[in-house]
Order: structure tokens, then C-alpha cells, then sequence
């Protein structure tokens, strides 16, 4: 705060450093959370989210050189829907360690607090104040929607990550081009490989594909032609050479699979929620996003966040979640931290100065200034109350020990939520104290797994085991634990059933021939006939519960 | 020497006026070609139109901003 050294005399002036620290240590405080809540998932050896284990399934899969986008119609009956790099990144780790969990949530973790670097990178590269930029980057992972899911065996944090990199590098790159007068093309080149990494991380990633080359086009029209052309060129011939090697699979696994239908009030409820949950980083975005399309240039981190605002519409869609927002989540705390940075400069560049020049829409205004410290000490503090206000709507903390409990009750917060265990294949159960607290609402996603999930998984385990053959289940982690073949990814098989693009014959005659010595349901989101058949020859024997779910476990009738 | 091209204000305005134009004008002819689920304007209709309206409403006022670069 050099400006306001000036005249120590205030005694205000210990008013910003005090609530600036209050807000390091609030965020900090979250990333401690973010911490605990991924070195607990990191122990957990099953799924804790529906859907990692397929994940780790294409990374086994990859690590024995084999395709994961395959045939639905046979035995096992499973394939991929989502590109391959995320996996592929992981691979090694497979190799050393053989096929654990925590390996692809290690791998998404560092994802995200890369993430969260970039994003502190490149407003201190504007702003040139360290609080600032720790604070954006931290606010980053404080997400509710950041933290839930950048633990987890999924691949979408791994694509926000290249995301950000490829933004801020070419955010940076293009910056200094102007200024210098040079075209930086090498540097070109390696956005556009992060693109790519993007694209074939996961498909949502064509969104900001969209961003960086509208943004170039706002730049040097003829310089984005020039650099799409063979983006979309190796592009198409990496998805022509997938498909070909698949036999067409990945066509029909990866896009034909996931044209998913809008599930009525689902996007405009998660939009709800986004805004109430990020409402000061998404306002400050949005009014630095409206200042420069009226007054100055578009930046690319504004067009970046536009693109990425509509395109979490995208989250409306069945098997779609809040996760869809954390490219807008990004880009608005980029564009907090430049909006401030330019506040706070703004001020300082005219501290003696008896009027500040306010320019807008064409007109230049001449606003009074009030003289001594007040100004900046309360745009500082304003800062630092903003950030604390956007820490207090994104409240989220696990309260399974006495000093975290303690903390939140300190803050004023709930302690504990009442949840009933999610059921769908038994009866309702009555509503059992969840440890964590979160201002997302329920959550069955954000708790610390615990020994009891574990020894749940377990169990799970040790039911299946007493049969020879692979469990037919809707999650992957009991069989992997066994050794035991993968069957079946059920959302897949939905999708796919739903579009008329899998035959069931060979899978319903097999478990019309009982040939599966157990069937474990988690949420039942096989295909219609095939639970039928399962409800007709198979007879649920066994409930466990483990991480908030009820699963039944079923054996030949 | 020729002035390269740019995009200014102006044209960006444009730009966001046939953009939400165009989305209004696709929304209607969903109804007249009967593919949507309703049989009037539903709501996501209305709503997703609303914002087609902001966005005309923004081209209009960047185009005072005339040759500003974009």
C-alpha cells in the first residue's frame, strides 16, 4: 500500500492492512480445507463420485495400449465417453502403482492448484501486488463448485487447466507483441497446443477454442484465419485418426453418447446458484467486462469470460453439474483481480491530484477528490471487505473434527447437516448427521470419506467375493479392488440405449442366465430393460451404505 | 498503403445486433415449424429471448462509440 505510507499519521490506515489480512487468512483458511478434503479422497480406495472409476478404467485401459472407445453391444460392455488425455497423463502413474484412485485424483488436484497459479500469474503480471494476486488465485480453489470436484478422478479441472494456461499465455503473449512491435509465433504455436490439451481433455473446451480465436479475430482478423486453419486442420485429423483406429467407437462413444437431453429448471437453477454463490467475483467481472467493451479494448480474459458465461448453459443438460461453471469461475477471478489492480492503480497515479479524471462512453468527467489518506485507505479496504464477502457466500467446510466444528460455530455457521442417505433400489432411510457444511446446499459431494466408507467399500467387497465371477455394478472400484474384470459403465449404456446406438441381446441373456454371481446398484442408471431383467432374476441380500448412498447388493433368485 | 482491417464498436454493435436478432427470428421459427415442446412461446423461450433482446439492446449502444478499436 505505498500510497497510503504517505501520511501514517491516520490511524486509519491500520483499517485495509487489518481486513486485508483477514481476507488472506479467510481464503488461506479454505485452501487448508481444499487440503484436507483431497488428502482424505487421495486414502479412499473406491468411488467416492459416480463415474471416477470408468475414468480409472480408460487409464488401465490406455496403460496396456488399448482404446477405451469400444463396442457396448459385448461382453464387457463397456466404453469410454470422454477424450483420452487426461488418462493418458496419468498412464505412468498406473504403471508404477498399479490401477489406484488416487492417482488420477492426485493428477486433478495439482490440476487445479496450477489453475489457481495461472490465474494469481496473470494478475500480478497486470496488478504487481502479491495480496491481490494470492488472493484471486485462492478464491479460485475456495469455489464451492472448484472444491467439490478438484480431488475427483474426473478429467474437467484438468481441462480448465489447460484452459488457463492457454488464455493467460496468450492474454500475455499478445501484450507484449503490441508493445514490442514482434510477433511472438512460437509462443502461438504453444497456445495453441493447450488447446488442443484442452479439446482432448474434454469436449466442453470448445467454448474457449471459440474465445481465443474471436478474441484474435477482434485483434488480427487475418492472423486468427491464418492460425485457425491449421488448429481445426490437426484438430480434425487427431478425431479422423481416433475414429479410424476405433473403427468409428469414438464417434459414437464420445459424441453420439453425450448429445445430452436439458433437464427442465436444472440450468437456470445451477445458474441461480452460481451467481449467489460467486456474486462478488461475478459482478466485478462483469462490470470490468462491460467497462472495457464501452470504453477500451476487449481483453481476452473478457471475451473469455462472456463465452464461458453462456456456455455453462451447458450444465442444464442430464449428467451435467456446477463443475460447467469453473472455466467462468476462472475468468471472473482473473478479471476481479485486473479490475481492482486498475482500481487501485488508478488511485495512485492520481493522488495529488485535486480531481479524478472519471472517462466513459466518449465523455471525460472531473470528479472531486477528497484530500489526505481517505480515499485509498478506503478503496483498499473496500477491497479487502469485497473479497471477505465473496469468502463468506462461498462457505464450505468439513466438521468431522472438533477444531474445524469449533471453527465454523465461531463463524457464526451450522455445524452439521441432516441428510437422508440417498436410496434407489431400498427404502428411504430416515435423515443422519453429514459432518460438513456448505452454502451450495446439500451436497452428498465435499464430505471427507471416512474409515467407515472405507470398511463400507469393504464389505461391498468382501460380499462380491464370495461369488467367482466379476460383480455386475454401477461402480467400478469394488472389482478393480478384486482384480476382477470391469462391467459395464451404465450412464453410457443409458445414453447410448436411449439414442438406439446399443444392442442389449448379449448382456440380457447373461443376466437371464444369472451368469453374474452379484449385481450391485448404487443409483440404478442402467437402461430400462436391463433393469427389469436384473429386478427378475436377481434379489436384492445386502444394503451397505457408504459415502451417503445406500447400495444393494444382489444375488441370483 | 492500405489500412489493415479492423473491428471497431460500431461494427462489433452490429455484430451483437444480428446476433440477437438472428437468435430471436431462430426462436420464432421453432414455434411456426412446431418443434418445440410448446405449443406458444414457452418460457425458456421467453427468457432466452429476453437476453437475445439485451443483446440487441447492447449492439445499439456501442454503435455511438463508431470507429473505436474493438
Amino acid at each position: 500500500m505505498p500510497f497510503i505510507k504517505q501520511d501514517n499519521e491516520s490511524p486509519l490506515i491500520w483499517l485495509p492492512r487489518l481486513l486485508l489480512v483477514l481476507a488472506l487468512l479467510a481464503f488461506v483458511g479454505y485452501f487448508i480445507v481444499y487440503a484436507i478434503y483431497a488428502f482424505a479422497l487421495f486414502q479412499f480406495p473406491f468411488d467416492y463420485d459416480q463415474g471416477e472409476g470408468f475414468e480409472l478404467m480408460d487409464t488401465v485401459l490406455f496403460s496396456q495400449g488399448e482404446w477405451p472407445y469400444r463396442s457396448n453391444d459385448e461382453y464387457p460392455f463397456y466404453s469410454s465417453n470422454y477424450p483420452p488425455l487426461f488418462h493418458v497423463v496419468i498412464v505412468p502413474l498406473v504403471w508404477l502403482f498399479g490401477p489406484q484412485y488416487w492417482t488420477g485424483r492426485l493428477v486433478s488436484y495439482l490440476g487445479t492448484l496450477i489453475t489457481a497459479a495461472a490465474i494469481g500469474y496473470a494478475v500480478q503480471r497486470y496488478g504487481r501486488r502479491w495480496w491481490l494476486s494470492l488472493l484471486c488465485g485462492l478464491a479460485f480453489l475456495a469455489s464451492n463448485y472448484v472444491y467439490q470436484v478438484g480431488p475427483l478422478f474426473r478429467q474437467h479441472m484438468f481441462m480448465v487447466m489447460f484452459e488457463t494456461l492457454a488464455v493467460v499465455l496468450l492474454a500475455l503473449t499478445v501484450d507484449r507483441e503490441e508493445k514490442e512491435g514482434i510477433r511472438l509465433n512460437g509462443r502461438f504455436l504453444i497456445v495453441m497446443v493447450l488447446l488442443l490439451a484442452a479439446g482432448y481433455t474434454k469436449q466442453l473446451a470448445y467454448a474457449t477454442v471459440a474465445a481465443v480465436f474471436i478474441f484474435l479475430f477482434l485483434r488480427q482478423p487475418k492472423r486468427a484465419v491464418l492460425w485457425a486453419v491449421p488448429f481445426a486442420a490437426v484438430t480434425g485429423l487427431i478425431y479422423l485418426w481416433i475414429d479410424w483406429a476405433t473403427s468409428g467407437m469414438w464417434t459414437l462413444n464420445t459424441i453420439t453418447a453425450n448429445v445430452n437431453p436439458i433437464v427442465p429448471g436444472q440450468m437456470e437453477g445451477l445458474y441461480r446458484q452460481w451467481f449467489r454463490l460467486h456474486t462478488v467475483i461475478t459482478v466485478v467481472a462483469a462490470l470490468y467486462a462491460f467497462y472495457q467493451l464501452y470504453q477500451e479494448r476487449l481483453s481476452l480474459f473478457t471475451v473469455w469470460f462472456g463465452l464461458a458465461v453462456v456456455n455453462a448453459a451447458t450444465a442444464g443438460t442430464w449428467g451435467a453439474g456446477a463443475s460447467y461453471f469453473a472455466t467462468a469461475i476462472a475468468a471472473s477471478c482473473i478479471l476481479t483481480g485486473l479490475a481492482f489492480g486498475r482500481l487501485l492503480n488508478w488511485l495512485e497515479r492520481h493522488q495529488n491530484d485535486r480531481y479524478l479524471p472519471v472517462a466513459f462512453y466518449g465523455r471525460i468527467w472531473q470528479l472531486p477528490k477528497p484530500a489526505g489518506p481517505l480515499l485509498p485507505i478506503g478503496a483498499y479496504s473496500l477491497v479487502a471487505i469485497l473479497f471477505l464477502m465473496q469468502a463468506d457466500r462461498m462457505f464450505h467446510m468439513p466438521t468431522h473434527t472438533p477444531t474445524l466444528e469449533r471453527i465454523a460455530a465461531l463463524l457464526g455457521k451450522e455445524t452439521a447437516v441432516y441428510i437422508s442417505p440417498q436410496t434407489s433400489c431400498s427404502a428411504t432411510r430416515p435423515p443422519e448427521r453429514i459432518p460438513y457444511v456448505d452454502s451450495a446446499g446439500v451436497s452428498l459431494l465435499g464430505r471427507p470419506p471416512n474409515a467407515a466408507d472405507t470398511a463400507a467399500g469393504k464389505q461391498i467387497v468382501a460380499l462380491i467375493a464370495e461369488g467367482e465371477t466379476a460383480a455386475f455394478a454401477e461402480d467400478a472400484g469394488f472389482n478393480f479392488y478384486l482384480g476382477r474384470d470391469i462391467v459395464t459403465n451404465p450412464t453410457q449404456l443409458l445414453n447410448l440405449y436411449y439414442y438406439g446406438a446399443v444392442d442389449l441381446t448379449e448382456m440380457l441373456g447373461m443376466l437371464d442366465r444369472q451368469e453374474f454371481d452379484t449385481v450391485v446398484f448404487r443409483a440404478q442408471f442402467y437402461p430400462p430393460p436391463v433393469l427389469e431383467m436384473i429386478g427378475q432374476r436377481y434379489q436384492t441380500e445386502h444394503l451397505v451404505q457408504m459415502n451417503g448412498f445406500v447400495y444393494c447388493v444382489m444375488r441370483p433368485r | 498503403m492500405n489500412k489493415p482491417f479492423l473491428i471497431t464498436k460500431r461494427l462489433l454493435g452490429l455484430g451483437f445486433i444480428v446476433l440477437g436478432g438472428g437468435a430471436i427470428v431462430g426462436m420464432l421459427a421453432l414455434n411456426l415449424l412446431g418443434l418445440t415442446a410448446h405449443s406458444g412461446i414457452g418460457p425458456t423461450q421467453q427468457r432466452a429471448m429476453l437476453v437475445a433482446g439485451l443483446v440487441i439492446v447492447i449492439g445499439v449502444t456501442l454503435l455511438p462509440l463508431g470507429n473505436c478499436e474493438t
